[in-house]
């Protein structure tokens, strides 16, 4: 994020990102599938195209590498290597197949009973499962072959009583979940049998996670069948198995290296098609965690133009009031939306804060409130940047600096309070340390000063026994408790602009005003200016000096809040006062405004309001700049329209 | 603290006894008679009948089994039915060559699964997490003893750098040590590593779209304070729940490596101990096995309570 101020970017157009996705999906579905089509066709017909007896030795021929009679070589017995790995596939699937099913016969019927029966069978089940859990399962595979003998099929009983634990605990875990679902009760109550409950209604809830590790438990156990022959308690020489092979490989690695990788290969390259089609069936039963789409190439930095005088709907920046310690200027800002297209999200934004004074930010939600404090400390993330315009703070061109020279800006010289305390704060450590750690890294303090300092602002915030409240963490806090924390946290290194990002929203009622009263306090106290954001105007009302009024990313009215609320201009800051319940004293319904904020990207050319506004003219359809002076508004019709409340 | 351990470890109790049944009706179950094996085709019955009381399987099973424990709980798992060898010094002298094994596995798992899954975290989408993505998909469909035998072929058969063979204690030399031990910890730990790398991206993806770490970064930290600080220690949460499963994993998959690298750990002991239904041996390395996996497990809640606080009792 270092490009700034610019004129728009082309956006260049680029494959929308879930195509994009579809297509990575497939290139890995059709390999995958077409390697396990392959596999199924060498155990179907493996007695016909095998072009040696895989058992016939001819000790003559012992140990050759690839050749045109031998494709793959011969091992330790002069036997054919590639007739041998293509029989192993034939064991490959009969592991498989035998394993899993025993695994899901087993597993499944067992949870679904357990889990619906619950109570001391569920109890002793589990301590079971649990019990075999906690012995590795290859340990666990050893004793069972221990007890059966080995040899292919008794190994695949053992790995299948291994790996039904796991889906005995799935298909426990569903019925728990399913049991008391209300459509699961009314069929109890209406007295359909257990039995037929379990199996018409809560067993297709099963399916979808059974597939998925179905999947994975064969690709679990074409491996350790291979470990377990491998160490030669599985399949029995002479039959060939993958496993087996590699035993033999591995007596004659001097020898001849060669005869480890067929069967490796073929092993791995089975088990990584069933597992990369576990996972695609996995995101598509909605379990995986989505991948954010790919960070779009940011343009190189263009050169940094004057912004377009001539640009309608826009005025040339005015230069920033000598007193105002923060001052947007004409800012533009853009994120990328999911298939690639960067959005504007601001636009044209323009408002300075004095010292010691509170502008509220006030808007419906999706109004770009938010973002405008973001990008102001220019935390919008990789996905959004600020196209144009100037951000001067205490008289110095921040729009520009370097990511390092910004950092040294956030906390220290703009803070923010976010809106909900309990996500905003890390459950990881202590408020204390939270606090304590900005003054360490940014003031300088040390360990024992910085904890010291610590209580003090907790106390100031005012926190009763500061010292063992600092001992807390975040979740032994209720939320007004927390978001004094924050506050107290936001101003550890006494910045000159705080941002408050809807501050009380989360917050009970009760707590509300008291939190309000703080902000007061502490600005008295630290002379700090605020811009307060928030979509409640009696908020605003209570604790601004000043309201700019935001609509569809842009300022539309900007007045002082006693002007704003006698003699609004904007017919969008008028409908916002009347649908407000403080507002209005009178007994009918309140007023709502019909429709909502149009979405970034699909904002109208000219008036944003326009669609929604009763007084949309003709002309409305033009951009129109924001006014000048100490009230200003962006509407056409202001100087016509009377919308001035009857009180 | 100490609370958690002694709670911890009074539910241990019952898991350990549990298991000690399992193994010990299962190894019952064994088809044939050790006696059989021992006496010979040549025995007479009377040699028969004085090997079955001398190793007490004339014994109801209940009493063998009140036997064993009363025994176990001194120490004192039994002897080998084949040689006169105590089970708890065969399986005490092969547990450091398996122990470290899996130890320096863990440790490889570990180191290389947090740096993959943190930089491919940080740039979702990016060549690194593709990269990341892909060899974590790999590292979990390549099998250990497969991994080892070319680690093997390259580094020890071809380039001589490593032992193929053999295992040195570390009292011996530290350096053989680590050399012995190497290759066979690195086709251990791969495979894990994958595991982990993938944990610990999910996590961290979802944890850096927290709300707090926007704070942190909104207060002036530095991205690494904010990544490797703040993220890092909610993203271990999930994480350790793997891990713990994960050293599990590898405990047995080290009985399967030891054997590519003609190591004499608890894996060769563990075989032979089947092919001759040696019964107290079994049981013994199962034993010590669990207790190893219960050990871990503990180390792991504690650590879980260290990083999640909620999780702390109050």
């Amino acid at each position: 994020m270092t490009e700034t101020a610019a004129s728009a970017p082309k956006t260049v157009a680029r494959r929308p990102a879930r195509r994009r996705r579809a297509s990575a999906a497939r290139l890995i579905v059709y390999p995958a599938l077409g390697v396990l089509a392959l596999l199924v066709f060498f155990a179907v017909f493996a007695d016909w195209i095998t072009p040696y007896d895989p058992l016939k030795q001819s000790l003559m021929e012992a140990l050759q590498g690839p050749s045109m009679h031998h494709w793959l070589g011969t091992d330790d017995l002069g036997r054919d290597v590639l007739s041998r790995l293509i029989v192993g596939c034939r064991i490959a699937i009969i592991a498989a197949a035998e394993a899993t099913s025993i695994a899901i016969l087993l597993g499944v019927p067992l949870g679904l009973f357990v889990g619906y029966r619950g109570g001391w069978w569920d109890w002793s089940v589990m301590r079971l499962v649990e019990a075999i859990m906690s012995i590795p399962g290859i340990m666990v595979a050893i004793v069972i072959i221990a007890i059966l003998g080995p040899g292919l099929h008794r190994a695949m009983i053992a790995l299948g009583i291994l790996f039904s634990t796991s889906f005995l605990r799935l298909a426990r875990g569903v019925v728990l979940s399913e049991r008391e679902e209300v459509y699961v009760r009314s069929a109890r109550v209406v007295g359909t049998g257990d039995a037929r409950i379990l199996i018409r209604h809560i067993f297709p809830n099963v399916a979808p996670p059974l597939i998925v590790q179905a999947t994975l438990t064969v690709g679990a156990v074409l491996l350790a069948e291979a470990g377990l022959s491998f160490i030669g308690i599985g399949v029995q020489p002479p039959n060939a198995s993958w496993g087996t092979m590699l035993n033999t490989a591995a007596s004659y690695m001097q020898l001849d290296w060669f005869l480890a990788i067929p069967p490796g290969v073929a092993l791995v390259l089975t088990v990584l098609s069933i597992n990369l089609l576990g996972d695609v069936l996995r995101d598509r039963i909605g379990r995986g965690i989505a991948v954010p789409a790919a960070r779009p190439k940011a343009p190189k930095r263009p050169p940094k133009t004057a912004p377009a005088a001539g640009a309608p709907g826009r005025r040339p920046s005015p230069v920033p009031a000598p007193d105002a310690v923060l001052d947007v200027a004409g800012l533009d800002v853009v994120v990328t939306a999911g298939a690639g297209d960067e959005v504007p999200v601001l636009s044209d934004l323009g408002f300075s804060v004095r010292k010691g004074e509170t502008l509220g930010l006030v808007g419906e939600s999706g109004s770009g409130k938010t973002i405008t404090g973001l990008a102001i400390l220019r935390l919008i993330g990789t996905t959004g940047r600020i196209t144009r315009g100037r951000i001067t703070l205490n008289g110095r061109d921040i729009s520009d600096l370097s990511e390092r020279q910004m950092r040294e800006v956030r906390g220290k010289e703009i803070a923010v309070v976010f809106q909900d305390p309990t996500t905003s704060l890390n459950p990881a450590f202590t408020v204390g340390e939270q606090i304590a750690e900005i003054l360490r890294t940014r003031a300088g303090l040390s360990r024992r000063a910085a904890m010291a300092r610590a209580v003090e602002l907790i106390g100031r915030v005012g926190i009763p026994n500061p010292a063992e409240r600092a001992r807390a963490y975040p979740h032994e806090l209720s939320g007004g408790m927390a978001q004094r924390i924050a506050i107290a946290r936001a101003l550890s290194c006494n910045p000159s602009v705080l941002i408050a990002d809807e501050p009380t929203t989360a917050l009970d009622v009760t707590v509300q005003q008291e939190i309000l009263d703080l902000f007061r306090d502490l600005q008295e106290e630290f002379g700090m200016a605020i811009i307060f954001v928030t979509h409640d105007l009696a908020v605003a009302a209570d604790i601004c000096d000043r309201i700019a009024v935001m609509y569809a990313g842009e300022i539309v009215e900007e007045a002082p809040v006693d002007t704003l609320f006698s003699a609004p201009r904007h017919p969008y800051t008028a409908g916002l006062l009347a649908a407000s319940p403080h507002g209005a004293t009178r007994n009918p319904p309140l007023p709502t405004i019909p429709g909502t904020v149009p979405r970034p990207g699909a904002w109208p050319e000219g008036c944003r309001f326009a669609p929604r506004c009763p007084h949309a003219a003709p002309a409305c359809d033009a951009a129109i700049p924001l006014g000048d002076g100490g009230h200003r508004v962006r509407c056409i019709r202001a100087d016509t329209l009377d919308l001035r409340r009857s009180a | 603290m100490l609370r958690l351990i002694v709670q911890r470890v009074l539910a241990l109790v019952p898991l350990l006894f549990l298991v000690s049944v399992l193994t010990f009706s299962f190894t019952s179950l064994l088809p044939g008679d050790p006696a059989d094996l021992i006496v010979g085709q040549q025995g007479t019955p009377e040699q028969y009948a004085l090997v079955r009381h001398r190793l007490g399987l004339d014994q109801p099973l209940v009493e063998r089994y009140a036997h064993w424990v009363e025994h176990a709980a001194r120490g004192d798992l039994g002897t080998s039915f084949f040689n006169s060898v105590k089970v708890s010094d065969a399986v005490m002298q092969r547990l450091p060559v398996t122990a470290s094994l899996t130890a320096v596995a863990a440790l490889i798992a570990i180191a290389v699964g947090l740096a993959a899954g943190i930089a491919a975290a940080l740039r979702p989408g990016s060549a690194v997490d593709r990269i990341a993505t892909l060899g974590a998909t790999f590292g979990q469909a390549i099998p250990n003893f497969w991994f080892g035998l070319l680690l093997a072929a390259i580094f020890a058969v071809g380039l001589r750098w490593f032992p193929a063979t053999g295992f040195t204690p570390i009292s011996t030399s530290v350096g053989g040590w680590l050399a012995s031990v190497a290759l066979p910890a690195i086709a251990l730990g791969f495979a894990s590593s994958a595991a982990i790398a993938r944990q610990v991206r999910s996590a961290m993806v979802g944890v850096l779209q927290q709300d707090y770490i926007r704070a942190a970064r909104a207060q002036g930290l530095s991205s690494r304070r904010v990544i490797f600080r703040h993220a890092l220690k909610n993203a271990l949460v999930p994480v350790v729940a793997v891990l713990s499963f994960q050293i599990t994993v590898l405990l047995g998959g080290a009985l399967i490596v030891e054997q590519v690298f003609a190591i004499n750990g608890l894996g060769t002991l563990a075989i032979t101990a089947v092919r001759q239904q040696d019964i107290p041996m079994i049981q013994g390395i199962v034993l010590v096995m669990v207790a190893i996996v219960v050990v871990v497990q503990l180390a792991t809640d504690l650590l879980y309570g260290f990083l999640n606080p909620k999780a702390r009792p109050s």
